[in-house]
């Protein structure tokens, strides 16, 4: 549920224009007079029975080409300068991320909890390698700031992804409980695991099936919708391509399946 | 709101163009940006890449008809998210209402991503004034932030500014040993800018789009700032202009290939954070309280005149910038506000008046280029045509251009061209008045105006000897092929 306003703070009164005139004023300018409520193109307001059709077609298309797509996903984002690994075997993604941790001399990483990792043991190999794990979900009762200031003191982030886009390369993850966006942006290092349940093929499947949980959660589009497309980036100075500002300089995708 | 010194453009131009550091910084201009942007068209295909404006600029012009409409079901789904949405006419009630939420939260410290809207606004001072201490965060606007400047470029806010100079700036403010390790430089920002990121109790962002149908507010960045801004501190504000809503998270798709292809050559910019008010209770991070600020301040202006309301499409991608042969020149800063080149040339005269901003529409030399580049086919030459024909036939003297004798000068040029006898007699006299300054046909240098308004620049083809109708008399029109 979102959090709402104390009745204290939604009454305070802001100063600006209320809502009426502003809009009023904006009316004025287009040069109508009536208020009525304009034909939206194409129904701004979805449809939810139309676009269940249409993301039971999306659905299926996926599901029929989803090797395809996998491919198409690991080739785009190795282009985005994703360090692309894929791993047939459980074994080979765990080999993998761990390896990476060791590599790193990593003492501490921090995880967000996504459905992958009820699969992938990974806390347990990691830790086995004498590698701590913090996992976001327990920092409930912790301390914000706390939390945080571990996070900015590890070496690498790992999280799952709730859709991997083949047309872009990108990951897009979701708010879930045990899930913070910082995982993905604070640590140097970035490593998202890859499911192949979880590659679409554009953008535009992304927003149908987001549109339509939108209306299926009862107008809730959850508090974010993150993409992730490879490492931080900036070309600010000279024009000249420099990886790792804010974010990490390394990601890694290990590709499931 | 910031500074207008748009009054300033043929001085400061001027300038520009013999400032040898900024003429090397703008070189790459028309060589990185824009040649990344083209390979990318290429890829997608001419076709696509066609189709993809053509969409975006239908579903920009749908909504600014029914911009009310969609604000208002903009407010409702913000709010029904948890957020709050605030309408400002001007930049002082958008200051106002920064000011109350700072105030009201006693906020100590302010992270930025970039926002051009902010700028507009002049909002850093307000917050100092405050007692907040702000930081931007983007790079490049972190850099214009430490040298006290303004940005120059839309996308790339330093654009103007060369490496070594980055460096002795931040050796300067930050005591840190210069280098002309760009990467270093990158680090440097990173390390002062963390822990700001985690002390700061409030993220101000821009945005680069809104969906009205789920009250998300959309940033796309490359560094990750945005992020950070948005999700870590307690307080999150979105300050942007009324024209960048959209209906539907479908719609968005179409930007999202368009933008940062135009902007930077990127099939996606690394980010794109969407957000749709605070943090949900079972949330593990985010903003307690997530305001946006919805600004006017002109736009409205813009939207009712027809001429000039597709301006309000621009998703501010910076590609007629790139592309145009008067802001590699010149650079940003000439054009005296917030928006440069030729995008700048049209909103800002109506942003600020027309009255102060004179000289604006006429920088350019209507070659086209930028109205070919842009991803939602904004027509700009004809704008800045429109523009033109304002500063002529305004019936405000304040707003009319002064003519400095152009309309005589027309008129005797229409008389002259109708009487061949006067035409004959204006050459001879011309080729006897130009004898001194003329050099290999061409004329350097005139000393006395009207001519050296022309001739301190550039050179002027002089008056030929011999004119083309005698040419044509005695010898081409004899000549066997023509009369074949
Ligand atoms: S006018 Fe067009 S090309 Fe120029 S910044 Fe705006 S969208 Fe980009």
């Amino acid at each position: 549920m979102p959090l709402r306003y104390s009745a204290e703070m939604a009454d305070a009164g802001f100063p600006g224009t209320p809502k009426a005139q502003f809009l009023g004023a904006v009316r004025q300018a287009l040069g109508r007079v009536s208020d009525a409520a304009q034909i939206p193109y194409g129904s701004a307001v979805g449809d939810p029975v139309e676009l269940e059709r249409q993301a039971a077609e999306a659905r299926q298309r996926i599901a029929s080409r989803q090797r395809e797509l996998l491919e198409q996903f690991a080739a785009t984002a190795a282009l985005r300068s994703w360090k692309v690994f894929r791993a047939p075997a459980l074994e080979d993604a765990l080999g993998y991320v761990t390896s990476l941790a060791v590599a790193l001399s990593a003492s501490k990483v921090v995880r967000s909890n996504q459905e992958v990792f009820a699969e992938l043991a990974v806390d347990a190999a990691l830790q086995h390698r004498g590698v701590q794990v913090i996992p976001v979900a327990q920092s409930a009762g912790r301390d914000r700031a706390q939390l945080r200031e571990e996070m900015a003191s590890t070496a690498m982030g790992i999280t799952g992804a709730d859709y991997a886009v083949a047309e872009t390369g990108s990951v897009v993850v979701l708010p879930r409980r045990g899930l913070s966006r910082l995982v993905s942006v604070v640590p140097p290092v970035h490593v998202a695991l890859v499911r192949p349940q979880e590659v679409v093929a554009s953008l535009d499947d992304v927003f149908l099936l987001r549109r339509l949980e939108y209306y299926r959660r009862g107008g809730d589009m959850g508090s974010y919708l993150n993409f992730i497309t490879g490492p931080s980036r900036t070309a600010d100075i000279e024009q000249t391509l420099v990886v790792g500002v804010h974010g990490p300089k390394e990601v890694h995708l290990v590709l499931l399946g | 709101m910031a500074e207008v010194k748009t009054r300033e453009f043929n001085r400061a131009s001027s300038l520009s163009i013999q400032d040898p550091q900024l003429r090397r910084a703008l070189q790459k201009v028309g060589t990185g940006f824009d040649a990344a942007r083209r390979e990318n068209i290429v890829e997608v295909t001419p076709e696509v890449w066609e189709q993809w404006r053509e969409r975006a600029r239908q579903i920009k012009l749908h909504t600014l008809d029914r911009l009310d409409y969609y604000l208002d079901l903009l407010e409702q789904r913000v709010s029904q998210a948890g957020g709050q949405v605030h309408f400002a006419k001007d930049a002082a009630e958008a200051k106002a209402i920064v000011s109350a939420i700072v105030q009201r939260n006693q906020v100590r410290m302010a992270v930025k991503s970039k926002s051009m809207v902010s700028e507009e606004l002049g909002l850093n001072r307000v917050l100092e004034s405050l007692g907040v201490e702000v930081y931007e965060t983007d790079l490049g606007e972190y850099i214009i932030q430490l040298a006290g400047e303004t940005p120059s470029h839309l996308v790339a806010p330093a654009l103007h500014k060369t490496k070594e100079q980055v460096s002795q700036l931040f050796a300067q403010k930050l005591g840190v040993p210069p280098t002309s390790d760009i990467e270093a430089m990158a680090r440097v920002a990173r390390e002062v800018l963390r822990q700001k990121f985690l002390q700061a109790d409030l993220g101000i962002s821009g945005a680069n789009f809104l969906v009205a149908e789920t009250g998300t507010l959309v940033i796309i960045t490359n560094e990750g700032n945005g992020r950070l801004c948005t999700s870590a501190p307690r307080i999150h504000i979105g300050i942007t202009g009324m024209e960048k809503v959209i209906p539907s998270l479908q719609d968005l798709a179409v930007f999202l290939r368009l933008l940062p292809r135009s902007a930077t050559g990127q099939r996606l910019t690394s980010y794109v954070s969407m957000v749709s008010g605070p943090r949900r209770s079972e949330d593990e991070d985010g903003p307690e309280q997530f305001h946006l600020v919805l600004v006017d301040n002109g736009r409205s202006r813009l939207l009712k005149d027809p001429d000039l309301r597709e301006a309000l499409c621009c998703i501010r991608c910076g590609a007629c910038l790139n592309i145009c042969p008067v802001y590699q020149k010149v650079g940003g800063h000439a054009y005296g506000w917030v928006y440069p080149g030729p995008i700048g040339a049209v909103v800002t005269p109506a942003l600020t008046g027309l009255k102060d901003a004179k000289d604006l529409p006429r920088a350019s030399s209507l070659c086209g280029a930028c109205r070919e580049a842009c991803p939602v086919k904004i027509n700009l030459p004809r704008m800045l045509l429109h523009l033109r024909q304002q500063l002529v036939e305004s019936r405000d003297p304040q707003q009319r251009a002064e003519d400095g004798g152009e309309k005589l000068l027309a008129q005797g040029y229409a008389a002259m061209m109708g009487r061949p006898d006067l035409l004959g007699l204006a050459r001879g006299i011309g080729r006897v008045l130009q004898a001194p300054w003329e050099k290999q046909g061409k004329l350097e240098k005139v000393p006395a105006p009207p001519l050296s308004l022309w001739t301190r620049s550039r050179d002027l083809p002089s008056l030929a000897p011999r004119t083309f109708h005698d040419i044509w008399e005695k010898e081409l029109s004899r000549a066997p092929e023509v009369q074949r």
